[in-house]
């Protein structure tokens, strides 16, 4: 078996923009099963012309409500991102560790909002 | 009911007077109304997104809605972007290649905005921006429509219109929705009964994020944000009763004397902007997790 796996976000995506949160979720859905088998994961962004953070939330954000960040860290790493898009991704990782240490449950119904006043 | 509309710029005042109009309409059902254009002394084209998110509320009330006595220049111009078609004009050839037409995409059909910028944003009299303005921008304006497509549960679609100026070189790009409006999330997520204003400036804040699911957010907007500063363009938000603007570094919150139900967000991008928009200082991938 390899040693890593890379998964091309072109190819998942059916081309190269990525830039909505549908298409990042289907991402994940292709990251996650790979890293609770504990494989290491190359994700690469070879051909994405059109990134933006709402799909960098649901591909890779959204992974740190599962996995932990030093399993993470260890398992999974990124290439072919131009230096704008790198940093984008950090805002995002950065954010999403945030989100998860202080998130609401999932659980919890949305208050209603009361009157229509202000 | 006839409801007279006066001129509408992409300002607050603009954003207001729409807002009116929905206001004077709110309680009709399977009624009739007219929206006079006679005194209306101009009508910044982009803004057709945002006074369509409107009507399409008070049609999905059952009322008739007609748009009558557009003076001839507003009327060409509202027929060149294809927004007065829907109300029985005819559609007038865009000769300059000028404008971003103005589409409804429901939420079901949200694919058709890649599709919609690819046609509309290259060639066509546009001038082509330098590449990295170019990437910036569309990153900036497929974040805002996929925050209407995360947040705004917009039964009746998103609305998008530009327009472009050769001579001052600026694009106006208006995305709006008849959602549910900024202030219901965040009053939601908040548990308090937060105003209009003070929950766009919440939702604005780096990190803010109305989502409690699985996937985090709260960073879309503050990108939108730095990209408008650097181009020196604006942004104008408005939903239910706030509004906010950023010009030239300043922020300014207000409150609508009208309900504007839903969220629009309208750019004024600066496309002779020739910053390289390029970092100087670089992120390693072997520092991101």
């Amino acid at each position: 078996m390899a040693d890593e796996i890379v998964v091309r976000v072109f190819d998942i995506v059916g081309g190269p923009l990525c830039v909505s949160a549908d298409d990042g979720q289907t991402v994940h859905d292709k990251i996650a099963p790979l890293l609770r088998d504990n494989r290491k994961v190359v994700v690469s962004f070879e051909r994405v012309e059109t990134l933006i953070s709402a799909f960098l939330n649901a591909a890779i954000g959204q992974l740190y409500g599962e996995f932990t960040e030093e399993r993470i860290r260890e398992l999974l790493s990124v290439r072919d991102m131009t230096s704008e898009d790198l940093t984008m991704l950090k805002r995002v990782v950065d954010n999403a560790k945030v989100y998860f240490k202080n998130r609401k449950q999932f659980d919890q119904a949305w208050k209603e909002e009361v009157g229509d006043e202000e | 009911m006839i409801h007279y509309l006066p001129t509408i710029h992409s300002q607050r005042e603009g954003f207001e007077r729409l807002a009116s109009l929905a206001a004077d309409a709110e309680k009709l059902r399977a009624d009739r109304l007219e929206v006079d254009f006679s005194k209306c002394g101009f009508f910044d084209a982009n803004m057709a997104a945002s006074l369509a998110a409107l009507l399409a509320r008070i049609a999905d009330n059952l009322n008739a809605v007609e748009i009558v006595k557009v003076p001839s220049p507003i009327e060409r111009v509202l027929r060149k972007n294809g927004f007065l078609l829907a109300y029985g004009y005819s559609a007038v050839d865009d000769v300059n290649q000028t404008t971003l037409p103005f589409q409804r995409i429901q939420l079901s059909d949200k694919g058709r905005f890649a599709d919609y910028l690819k046609q509309n944003l290259k060639g066509k009299g546009i001038p082509r921006m330098t590449d990295g303005l170019g990437k910036v921008f569309k990153q900036s304006i497929f974040e805002v429509f996929q925050n209407a497509v995360i947040h705004s549960d917009s039964r009746l679609g998103i609305f998008v219109c530009g327009q472009f100026y050769p001579q001052i070189q600026r694009l106006d790009l208006t995305i709006a929705d008849a959602g549910v409006g900024i202030r219901t999330n965040v009053r939601r997520y908040l548990g308090t009964n937060v105003s209009s204003t003070e929950a766009i400036r919440w939702a604005l804040q780096g990190g803010n994020t109305t989502k409690t699911g699985s996937q985090p957010g709260g960073v879309g907007l503050k990108f939108l944000k730095d990209f408008v500063a650097l181009n020196k363009g604006k942004v104008h938000l408005a939903s239910r009763l706030g509004f906010y603007e950023y010009c030239d570094g300043k922020e300014t919150f207000e409150k609508l004397s009208a309900d504007f139900i839903g969220t629009v967000v309208n750019l004024e991008i600066n496309t002779g902007d020739t910053q390289a928009y390029r970092l100087s200082s670089e992120v390693s991938p072997e520092d991101i997790f």
